[in-house]
């Protein structure tokens, strides 16, 4: 595999499991603006596993998305106990928390960043976004991707109906802040250096805005999500310039005004299902 | 045997400095068609809301089947057989319609290892077919697939009755069903509901069409400015003085006397 | 001690334009109930726009540059043009189809996408690097030992008097009453004959106005302008705002100061690199504890809040 075509793979599985993670909140109804807070956790978590406790590559990384979901389970509580706007700012702090935290620590290398010890190549990272997206078509396939959907559309319906609303959420804090250290995690392994200035609130808004984008109600949104604005920019050679964010600036805009539920709707996925399914014959 | 199935007894509700409930009291029997009339703002929709648990009451008590439920948390009444459809239909728009209705079953199986399963994956899923079955006995001609936001009206208002007859409700607390069908519609939903009652479902109608309510409902209270006005037969509200003033107004009433 | 007081009253100064943008958030937030993440771009145009028509006369090109009144006022122009932008193609569409968890946050995500594309055109147009505008505001004066800019001084007389015009626009003229009922309900102002449709835009015009006037001070006070002097500010901003209770003017007025002072107190006693997590982590126990802020709710709470 070339170099180049290498990189965009690392990087565009790496999106994946990030974007998935974001996605488990905003498919249940709650925006994470600081996805990338948890990111770092992972990363620095599984860092400090592999540096200075000498743990083997899967148990740092293991480490890192304990450590993640960890802290998403923790500030989901009072997190959830915000609604709307205060949620959004809420999650924006968080991570801007989590980078200040980490600038301050020497420990962690604080400005100037942590080399990380150990490396796993670009095939394990593809292994490990294959399953994390199985895991979550078979999540949102299942009876919990359903009350998570349904809790998006409508929560104190769905406490009528009998669901746990407040675990539910807690549900996808967690495992949402456990997918983002995941890919923190797997970062901090195959670029072997990390550093706090990455983990900023432009990266939480990115991700954020292109799981919006792709779909938030089905498991084929962050996939669309994700590989779009991952690849779609090296194809058109626009590389990392400026015109590639001015675009997707201009589609957020367009979609927000045409198609605020994504791309890909649960609507979408049922015809396209219906056309196979015709086509196929009895 | 006629043990009431459901007991609001002295039940007040304030907001703020607005007494919305004034002690009210009413029983249900098991298999009842009891009606709940009022002009609007009369405080009908708050009494579901007390029962579905979404306002604490200020005073009094809710007994369901001999519990009391006054102070139980929302999500359980549905197990303890309570269900209801709402004024402005709430179905999850951006759902299917069988998703809807398998939402209305969701107390039925909520153990983790149910959970986990995938709905459409799996072939021979009972809790899918008996959704699937439910639609079809209640005349509904939709792809079960299609996405509840862009459906009519009308069939919006059934699949929500249906999602709330999914859970096997004993008591089923309906918010203006027939508001915004046509004739026909109407009379179908009577029918429909007679025929719900027989399966010992007690129903608790709020309802401005006083037709319907004439045709289907046994008993009707009559709530004014929060407080109970009124309880007997459809019959009996007609003629009862009380009731006319609420709705016509005085001046009416003496016009009413001269013929 | 004399530092100290020195960092205090520095502090305050450089809280004048926190609180002159947090303003801006709150009045977007307050009336409309759109948090309004596109403002700390429409500051960072101000500078910009300024810096380059004083520079080299953008967008015409004159020798020697603009002077400097004209090169500010320009910079104000285009933050209002940008901030009618944004309302032109994010609030104007918003239309509540279904009322479920994330659609409150359409107008914040175009918003989000507006802040992207500004930042980068911004990028585009004039690179990474920091630049100077080219006239110099210094004079200080002292109050005993502690020097006081008046370019500073300047900053905090400024943002109080157009905050306070604000307000009384709000509470007097016919236009604030017809905000403050926008803010209270869109759809019964609508019915009392307000044309909601024309008004709105005066919201974004007026916090459009806000951002120019703390980029002009801003400009004044420290000189440096880049395409990335809008994030540091901006979300300092959010945070002053939430401190002070979102919708509230004097809200912001308080919180903007006390974010500054907060901002100096950790520079004096931790160090530089301690400011982010100090109002940071200020800003989110407030949300946890006390989401209404000092000055206690205001708008927000319309649908699903």
């Amino acid at each position: 595999m070339g170099g180049y075509v290498e990189g965009i793979i690392a990087i565009l599985c790496i999106n994946l499991i990030f974007a998935y993670g974001v996605f488990l909140t905003a498919a249940s109804g709650q925006l994470n603006l600081g996805g990338a807070g948890f990111q770092a956790i992972g990363a620095y978590v599984a860092g400090v596993c592999s540096n200075s406790l000498g743990f083997p590559i899967f148990f740092s990384v293991l480490g890192g998305v304990l450590g993640a979901g960890l802290i998403g389970f923790l500030i989901s509580f009072p997190v959830l106990r915000t609604r709307g706007v205060y949620m959004v700012l809420a999650t924006f702090a968080f991570a801007l928390v989590v980078s200040g935290i980490i600038l301050n620590t020497d420990f962690l290398g604080g400005a100037t960043g942590m080399v990380v010890a150990a490396y796993t190549p670009v095939e394990v990272l593809i292994w490990v976004t294959l399953l994390t997206i199985l895991l979550v078509f078979w999540l949102m396939a299942s009876r919990i991707g359903l009350v998570m959907r349904a809790v998006h559309d409508d929560d104190v319906v769905s406490e009528i109906m009998g669901v746990n609303v407040r675990g539910v959420q807690v549900f996808a804090f967690t495992l949402g802040g456990a997918l983002a250290g995941l890919s923190g995690a797997l970062y901090a392994h195959h670029y072997s250096f990390i550093e706090a200035q990455y983990f900023s609130a432009l990266l939480s808004i990115f991700v954020l805005l292109f799981v919006l984008i792709g779909g938030t109600q089905t498991a084929w949104g962050p996939l669309f999500g994700a590989s779009f604005f991952t690849l779609v920019p090296e194809v058109l050679r626009l590389g990392d310039t400026e015109w590639r964010y001015v675009i997707f600036g201009i589609l957020i805009v367009l979609m927000m005004i045409f198609r605020p539920e994504g791309i890909i709707t649960r609507t979408l996925v049922h015809r396209v299902i219906m056309v196979f399914s015709r086509s196929g014959g009895h | 045997m006629n043990d009431p199935i459901l007991q609001i007894s002295n039940v007040s509700k304030s907001f703020g400095g607005l007494k919305v409930l004034e002690d009210v009291s009413f029983n249900l029997t098991p298999g009842q068609r009891f009606g709940l009339i009022g002009p609007n703002g009369a405080g009908k929709t708050t009494v579901f809301n007390i029962l579905s648990g979404i306002y604490a009451v200020d005073h009094g008590s809710v007994v369901l089947a001999g519990k009391d439920i006054t102070n139980l948390p929302i999500r359980e009444r549905i197990g303890l057989g309570l269900s209801r459809s709402f004024q402005n239909i709430r179905l999850m728009p951006h759902l299917s319609v069988i998703e809807n209705v398998l939402m209305g079953q969701h107390c039925q199986s909520s153990q983790i290892t149910e959970m986990l399963k995938p709905i459409n994956w799996m072939k021979g899923n009972k809790w899918k077919q008996r959704a699937m079955e439910t639609l079809e006995n209640a005349g509904l001609k939709v792809d079960p697939g299609s996405t509840v936001g862009e459906l009519p009206y009308g069939v919006r208002k059934k699949i929500e009755v249906v999602r709330a007859l999914m859970s096997k409700p004993s008591v089923l607390m309906l918010d203006e069903p027939a508001a915004g069908l046509n004739a026909r519609e109407t009379s179908e939903l009577a029918d429909f509901l007679h025929e719900i009652s027989t399966r010992n479902v007690t129903l608790l109608l709020v309802e401005h069409d006083m037709n319907f309510i004439h045709a289907l409902c046994e008993r009707v209270a009559v709530l004014n400015f929060g407080s109970k006005i009124f309880e007997g037969t459809p019959k009996e509200v007609n003629r009862d003085k009380a009731v006319l003033e609420a709705y016509l107004g005085t001046s009416t009433l003496e016009g009413s006397d001269a013929a | 001690m004399t530092l100290l007081l020195q960092q205090i009253t520095t502090g305050f100064m450089l809280g004048s334009i926190y609180v002159t943008v947090a303003v801006a958030f709150t009045l977007t937030i307050g009336i409309l109930n759109f948090l309004n993440f596109t403002i700390p771009a429409i500051f960072m145009i101000t500078g910009m726009i300024a810096w380059a028509a004083a520079a080299y006369g953008f967008p015409f090109g004159v020798d020697g540059g603009i002077s400097w009144p004209l090169a500010l006022f320009m910079g104000v122009t285009a933050a209002v043009f940008a901030s009618l932008i944004v309302e032109r193609f994010t609030f104007r569409y918003l239309r509540i189809r279904h009322g479920d968890a994330t659609e409150h946050a359409i107008p914040l995500v175009s918003s989000l996408g507006f802040l992207i594309i500004f930042e980068n055109l911004i990028l585009i147009a004039f690179g990474s690097e920091a630049h100077s505008f080219p006239e110099k505001f210094k004079s200080d004066f002292y109050i005993g030992e502690i020097i006081i800019g008046l370019p500073q001084l300047a900053s905090l007389a400024i943002s109080l008097v157009v905050v306070a015009f604000l307000s009384w626009v709000l509470k007097t003229t016919s236009i604030g009453r017809a905000l403050r009922a926008i803010a209270e309900n869109p759809d019964t102002a609508s019915l009392l004959g307000i044309e909601v449709q024309r008004i709105v835009p005066l919201v974004f015009l007026f916090s459009g106005l806000l951002c120019g006037v703390a980029g002009v001070l801003f400009v004044v006070n420290y000189s440096d302008v880049s395409a990335f002097m809008g994030e540091e500010v901006g979300t300092k901003a959010i945070a002053a705002m939430v401190l002070g209770g979102l919708g509230s003017i004097w809200g912001a007025i308080a919180g903007g100061l006390i974010v500054g002072l907060l901002e100096a107190l950790s520079i004096h006693f931790f160090g530089a690199d301690t400011v982010n997590v100090a109002v940071w982590g200020t800003l989110l126990i407030v949300i946890i504890i006390k989401p209404s802020g000092l000055f206690g709710a205001s708008r927000i709470g319309k649908g699903k809040l």
